[in-house]
């Protein structure tokens, strides 16, 4: 928390207390870790929460104008020898800038509006007032995994930026892991107060886009690329799938858009059955024929009697 | 990976619950007047604690803490939460993005390390 407090809640070094407060709020509510759940907003929390705790009480703010981040190491004795001082000789070592110093206790605690002076339950975040421990809040953040990481799944050890220091931790990832799934990291989440627990971490598992497959909850698909003739006279071809390769049996007569299910060879399901692979055909034609091939399509074209465009 | 400790249906008395929740049994009382924490009352009119209900009291602290909410608007932020909460989760079963966090700053991401 070395940032300026000013810097912190995004206000002028000579901004008044309203503007102090409504900045302070706005942030406040916007961090607030039962509100956002990046790791990295309760930092922010607490960093305008104790600016504002600084800032909001005139005589805190005064002392932190005038000696900056230190402050809290020189006024406690400074200021006691300087009371000692006024009620001696009525004078101050402070000159004009001292006042006589008001406790903060009741009056400058979390701004004017909306408190309750019974509040049982203050100082969440060290500042205000002493209360029981508090649990963190559970907090929330994305992993990307590959196409082929979700399927294989495993002990992977993970960091964590965006959250001040960045955190690192291993974490189970179960295989056939999908889309917007979201795992548990126990106790990584949000700091709790006074010793109590901290909140969980959930991450949130985005599957990266991949050239060749096509994710869908746990059905895979894929492109398969035929020749005419395989398509015609049907073929077993084998076809690359993030467990490793298959063999697929093409049947006489397939056209391009024909979709190939292979049972349960989709992401793998911990809980059940595991998705499908469809294999999708698409029908290539060689880009440059040799003297061989075109003389074979022309007899072809010569003598068959296939028109795709009219009902078969 | 799921832990099964808040998933028991134990059930904890008022000053058990209070003693986990490291409050006076009074504020959880004024808490359940409030309509923020919703027991089991048994017939001889006691009241009965579900364990996950230590996640609420922890809420309300924070929001309490944290912003001041008033417990009379305590109700209202934490409905309004938990249906921001089942609306993210059916986001999520669709794979839709969601752009809450985002709005603020970019989502924190985990990332693995080779």
């Amino acid at each position: 928390m070395a940032r300026d407090y000013y810097d912190a809640l995004g206000v002028s070094r000579t901004a008044s207390t309203e503007e102090l407060q409504r900045a302070y709020r706005k942030l406040a509510r916007q961090y607030h870790p039962d509100v956002n759940r990046d790791p990295g907003a309760e930092e922010r929390f607490k960093e305008v929460s104790e600016a504002y705790s600084v800032l909001s009480d005139p005589d805190t703010r005064r002392r932190y104008d005038r000696f900056g981040p230190d402050f809290r190491q020189i006024p406690e004795g400074y200021e006691a020898s300087a009371d000692t001082a006024r009620a001696g000789r009525a004078g101050s070592p402070f000159g004009s800038g001292s006042r006589v110093r008001v406790d903060s206790d009741s009056g400058g605690r979390f701004g004017a509006g909306g408190i309750d002076i019974d509040d049982l339950l203050s100082g969440l975040f060290g500042s205000r007032g002493a209360a029981g421990p508090i649990p963190g809040a559970d907090q929330e953040a994305e992993l990307e995994l590959s196409v082929e990481e979700a399927y294989r799944g495993g002990r992977r050890r993970i960091t964590l930026s965006g959250a001040g220091e960045p955190v690192s931790f291993e974490v189970t990832i179960p295989a056939g892991v999908t889309d917007g799934q979201r795992i548990r990291v126990s106790g990584a989440g949000g700091q709790g107060s006074g010793g109590s627990t901290a909140g969980d971490l959930y991450l949130v598992v985005r599957i990266a886009p991949h050239p060749r497959y096509r994710v869908n909850g746990r059905d895979i698909s894929v492109d398969l690329l035929l020749a005419p003739w395989e398509g015609a006279l049907g073929a077993t071809v084998s076809v690359v799938t993030p467990g490793g390769e298959a063999k697929v049996r093409v049947p006489a007569g397939t056209s391009t858009g024909r979709r190939l299910r292979l049972r349960g060879e989709g992401m793998p399901n911990p809980r059940g059955t595991p998705g499908d692979l469809y294999a999708e055909v698409k029908i290539m034609v060689p880009r440059k024929l040799t003297a061989r091939e075109r003389e074979l399509f022309e007899s072809l074209r010569r003598d068959s009697t296939f028109d795709p465009r009219k009902g078969t | 990976m799921t832990s099964y400790s808040l998933m028991r249906t134990s059930r904890l008395s008022l000053d058990s619950f209070a003693a986990r929740a490291g409050m006076h049994p009074e504020l959880v009382r004024r808490f359940v007047a409030l309509g923020l924490l919703e027991p089991f009352r048994d017939t001889s009119g006691r009241l009965w604690f579900a364990a996950p209900q230590l996640r609420a009291v922890a809420r309300i602290q924070r929001l309490r803490a944290g912003l001041s909410v008033n417990y009379a608007a305590l109700g209202l932020v934490m409905d309004l939460l938990d249906r921001i909460e089942v609306l993210e989760a059916a986001l999520r079963a669709t794979g839709s993005h969601m752009p809450s966090n985002a709005v603020h700053s970019p989502p924190s991401v985990a990332r693995f390390e080779e």
